[in-house]
């Protein structure tokens, strides 16, 4: 009697989350559940030659992935293509091998990647190459052999520059104490553009002091208002913040409203347009510097699709971007994309 | 016929288990034929399971004892930190099976100290469990943050990758790991004099003491096991991710306490199998493993497992109430 009760309930349990699952439209959180839960496997392979591009975030829930993820589906809709936009639900590289693994199993065409830990993912990429998936990294790369083709937004050395020299333009002056923000350690692009900045400011701002090693936020706006409120504690003399990853500049903008120290310390950093207005309205936030997300997302899936056709990619190729058609900027080493240079968002 | 039936009796709650994992088995494949039966996804759920199992058993050595061991995956990522060190420092790269092997003794010689460190507070100072493990598990996140300043090391010989994503005649590397581990679990906690000993503490501490058995190096070693067995879990997951930090793992923790004391442990001490952990943990691999083949929101899946927890727990409650009310009638009716 105890047996057959349980029984019944676990299966229940499991029929009613895919039912309900199936029948719904895709949650906030990105998945497209509607392609595969209710029914049977036949929807990936469903129309003879449509492709599954899978393509995956450092995790979900944060505007920025959520934007690239409205490209994504964008593209597949335009494009014919089907596209499972699914990340972790925290920046955590073990989560993403996992998936990456579920998402082999699932048997897709191609899978893009932005890796929370480039190392990470690298034993699991071969076992999908293996299994002939063609392998992108897109917003942050691997660095690794293992994939065919990598889509950096934009060039990260210039970013790492390029932000810098936004900061010293909000401070008004290329002497003094500043600090850098980040968000998950071991992303490779947010390191890029600590590395560039910090190289770049060694030698064209030498009296720009660094207080301390770069703060890591984990993607979490939270994590980042907290630990600018100790900076500021523990260095008052600062007077600049380079934010990276696109909650940071967020967060820190909030702990400089709250001490009312937007005239003091200057905050630039990568955000979210949409985000960042209000506290660009009141001065906490100097300026944000980014790039059309929803148009990454859009690009990495018209790269994938062509991959998959067989074309080669060449430098100057037309493809299909979100607004119009774009030229290709292939790097000499035929696999790295840049999509444009970064874009700056001030008080409107 | 009468020994089958008592043996059915006795481990009644191992064979409910046995019918739920048929029965979430049977469900996944028949939902998704020909991506859940697949021999790679198979394959897949046998990579996945065993770190998660190792983690289990760990915690449950603990459990049995009335305790808990909340800092079983901050041991595992420590051990798997200062074994990465190892790993890929330039000596490891011309020495690869010398490093691996280093690797392996270090991991769990950290794990090993680290269960000292538990014990000895635990059973000889008298520091409730709960709250020592509470204490250790952010002394060992502090160190791991301080070795890695939060980031990853990266980077192992490929021959270290393989304990993790290697098979040997098909069956993956870690399954194998894993099953060496469960039949010494089970041998250690079920059938040796010492196994005995530690059921006897878990059920009255007291009695046992008196009873002339030293508890305090009891339990000692058993926190000792259970470190060595989330060291061992931390060394897969290093391999299987090529890299270490201080997060890896770190959702196992609470998980382990749900596969244990689904597995039939009993939160208090003193009753629990092996056997019962092992279904639990791989119960909640497949429910995990089917419902993203359906493409199911994260979220989900551990809402299903939060939910197929309880109505076990409840079910397990109410059957025993039902059955102690009828003992109760039998009784007193005559």
């Amino acid at each position: 009697m105890k047996k057959v009760l349980a029984l019944i309930l676990s299966a229940a349990l499991c029929l009613s989350m895919a039912a309900c699952d199936g029948g719904s439209t895709p949650t906030t959180v990105g998945s497209q559940p509607a392609a595969d839960s209710g029914k049977t496997d036949s929807a990936d392979e469903s129309k003879s030659g449509t492709k599954t591009i899978a393509v995956m975030p450092k995790l979900v829930g944060i505007p920025y992935f959520t934007q690239t993820g409205e490209g994504a589906q964008q593209a597949g809709k335009d494009l014919g293509v089907n596209v499972i936009y699914t990340g972790p639900t925290k920046a955590d590289a073990a989560e993403q091998v996992k998936m990456i693994e579920d998402l082999i199993t699932r048997k897709v065409d191609a899978i893009c990647v932005a890796p929370n830990d480039a190392a990470a993912v690298i034993p699991v990429l071969q076992k999908a190459k293996a299994a002939g998936i063609l392998i992108l990294d897109w917003d942050t790369p691997v660095n690794d052999e293992v994939v065919d083709a990598s889509v950096h937004q934009i060039d990260d050395k210039e970013f790492g520059e390029h932000l810098v020299d936004q900061l010293v333009k909000a401070m008004g002056t290329d002497s003094g104490d500043f600090a850098y923000v980040t968000g998950g350690l071991s992303a490779p692009n947010l390191n890029a553009w600590y590395d560039a900045g910090m190289a770049y400011a060694k030698t064209k701002y030498p009296n720009l002091h660094l207080v301390t090693d770069k703060i890591p936020t984990d993607e979490k706006q939270q994590v980042a208002y907290t630990k600018t409120l100790d900076l500021i504690k523990a260095y008052p003399d600062l007077k600049g913040i380079v934010a990276l990853s696109t909650p940071a500049p967020l967060g820190c903008a909030q702990a400089v409203r709250e001490k009312g120290l937007q005239g003091k310390i200057s905050v630039v950093g990568s955000a979210v347009e949409a985000d960042s207005q209000e506290f660009l309205e009141d001065g906490s936030l100097d300026s944000a510097s980014l790039w059309d997300c929803a148009s990454l997302g859009y690009l990495t899936v018209s790269i994938a699709k062509t991959m998959l056709d067989g074309q080669k990619l060449t430098n100057g190729m037309e493809l299909k971007g979100k607004d119009g058609t774009i030229k290709l900027q292939l790097k000499s080493d035929g696999k790295t994309i840049i999509m444009g240079p970064p874009a700056d968002y001030v008080k409107k | 016929m009468k020994s089958w039936k008592a043996w059915k009796a006795k481990h009644s709650n191992e064979l409910t288990l046995l019918l739920i994992l048929l029965g979430v088995f049977v469900l996944m494949s028949v939902l998704s034929p020909s991506k859940f039966l697949s021999p790679g996804n198979i394959q897949t759920m046998a990579f996945q399971m065993p770190e998660f199992g190792l983690m289990a058993l760990g915690m449950m050595a603990a459990i049995l004892t009335g305790g808990i061991n909340l800092s079983i995956t901050s041991v595992g990522a420590l051990s798997g930190i200062v074994s990465a060190f190892v790993l890929s420092s330039p000596w490891a790269k011309t020495n690869p099976v010398l490093a691996t092997l280093l690797a392996v003794v270090v991991c769990v010689a950290i794990a090993a100290l680290t269960g000292l460190l538990n014990g000895f507070v635990i059973a000889y100072v008298g520091v409730a469990a709960m709250l020592t493990t509470l204490g250790t598990m952010t002394l060992f996140d502090g160190i791991s943050l301080n070795l890695t300043k939060g980031g990853s090391i990266a980077g192992f010989p490929s021959l270290f990758i393989q304990i993790g994503n290697g098979s040997v005649g098909g069956i993956p590397i870690p399954i194998l790991i894993y099953t060496v581990a469960v039949v010494a679990a089970y041998y250690i906690l079920e059938r040796s004099a010492w196994g005995i000993q530690v059921y006897m503490t878990g059920c009255n501490r007291i009695a046992t003491s008196f009873s002339g058995i030293n508890t305090k190096r009891t339990l000692l070693l058993v926190y000792v096991f259970s470190s060595v067995m989330a060291g061992l879990g931390g060394l897969i997951i290093i391999s299987r991710y090529n890299s270490a930090k201080v997060d890896y793992g770190s959702s196992y923790m609470m998980n382990s306490v749900a596969a244990v004391v689904l597995g039939g442990t009993s939160i208090n001490g003193g009753h629990g199998t092996v056997a019962g952990t092992v279904i639990a943990v791989a119960i909640i691999q497949m429910v995990s493993s089917g419902l993203n083949i359906l493409g199911v929101n994260r979220y989900i899946v551990d809402i299903v497992i939060g939910v197929i927890l309880i109505a076990v727990l409840a079910i397990r409650s109410l059957a025993g109430i039902y059955d102690r009310a009828k003992l109760l009638r039998k009784h007193t009716a005559s």
